[in-house]
């Protein structure tokens, strides 16, 4: 049986951990706060905006749990975000120059921007993202993950053609630059 | 060779800001007796512990929020201390929200006991006084009376604290506390 003084002790453990875990939510929500007129901006873009929605609030909860979680994950965030930016904003802006959402008649014409938005944040996320070494892919893969999120959110405007595009552009951006880092060593 | 305890806490502090569970409790054992101690030098025992436990949670509700460059016993020590005001400030508003029900006591004069003190705080009071410059005792003189040398407010504040510091050291000397 614990001793009676080890009780108060223990109380006070439990509650100083819930409010770690409390303060590292809230600090995570706060920082993911910015992400939400981004995702407005989106829903007013698309006329269809049931996936614009899921996807927005795919990457605020990543974007939240990997801040929550910290250490590899929480390394990740921000080179994610910074990547994901061109391909989550460039089709948006192309939108909002008067450019048809999927659900139009010429909205096929323009995945070529998500592909080019794609190719400009894989070669950001190969860049600044931490380089993923034998063991320690997670800060990466958290960042790849984001940065995926992030352009789905803008290149869901242009249907999952547009997200399709987008994802061969990060691919085709982050790799070379990767291959080339791996064979130098 | 042996790391000192602050290089440890900061180190733990460090790991436990970026998400590393595992440093939880060595910071909690670092900190709690840091906290219960330095709260009982300021508050008594039952709201030293309340004001120390207080300090804890908070201290780890804000540990994402901790900057490496800082050092962490200062940051939870500055933490403490606003915990302690905090009950200190609440200790004096409640001494005043009370004040005036002393004053409707029946017989607000002092019980022997109470006039033997109140005499020799004032004997005490006058040696400690009569040690002091003439200047500074007048200043003191003419603060307790609320009125003010022939001087600006600011100079006149800058001396009533001068001489209160002057004051303090004399009644520490006096009275052998530290």
């Amino acid at each position: 049986m614990a001793p009676l003084d080890a009780l108060p002790d223990a109380m006070l453990l439990a509650r100083a951990r819930r409010a770690y875990e409390m303060g590292r939510i809230s600090a995570a929500m706060l920082r993911s706060v910015w992400l939400v007129p981004v995702l407005g901006l989106s829903l007013l873009c698309c006329s269809d905006p049931t996936w614009s929605l899921a996807s927005g609030m795919g990457l605020i909860a990543a974007v939240t749990c990997c801040l929550w979680w910290g250490q590899a994950w929480g390394r990740g965030v921000w080179p994610g975000l910074i990547a994901g930016l061109v391909p989550m904003i460039a089709p948006l802006v192309m939108q909002m120059g008067g450019h048809c959402c999927s659900m139009g008649d010429r909205c096929y014409l323009y995945p070529g921007v998500c592909i080019l938005a794609g190719v400009a944040g894989g070669v950001a996320l190969a860049l600044i993202a931490p380089r993923p070494r034998e063991g320690h892919g997670v800060p990466f893969f958290a960042a790849s993950l984001i940065a995926g999120l992030a352009g789905a959110v803008g290149c869901l405007v242009y249907g999952l053609i547009g997200v399709a595009g987008m994802v061969l552009g990060l691919l085709a951006g982050a790799a070379p630059i990767l291959v080339t880092r791996r064979t130098r060593g | 060779m042996e790391r000192p305890p602050h290089s440890i806490l900061q180190g733990d502090m460090q790991r436990l800001a970026d998400g590393d569970r595992a440093a939880f409790r060595p910071v909690f054992d670092s900190l709690w007796p840091l906290l219960r101690s330095y709260a009982a030098r300021h508050l008594p025992p039952g709201e030293a512990e309340d004001a120390a436990q207080e300090a804890l949670v908070k201290i780890f509700h804000r540990a994402s929020e901790f900057d490496p460059a800082r050092s962490a016993m200062a940051w939870a020590l500055g933490i403490a201390t606003w915990e302690i005001r905090t009950i200190l400030r609440r200790r004096r508003r409640r001494r005043e929200e009370t004040l005036p029900q002393w004053n409707a006591a029946p017989d607000p004069s002092p019980g022997p006991e109470e006039s033997a003190m109140l005499h020799d705080l004032e004997s005490m009071m006058r040696d400690a006084l009569g040690a002091l410059r003439p200047e500074d005792a007048e200043t003191l003189r003419l603060y307790a009376l609320g009125e003010r040398a022939a001087v600006t407010p600011a100079t006149f504040r800058k001396r009533v604290q001068r001489a209160l510091e002057r004051l303090r050291a004399v009644w520490r000397i006096n009275d052998g506390s530290p």
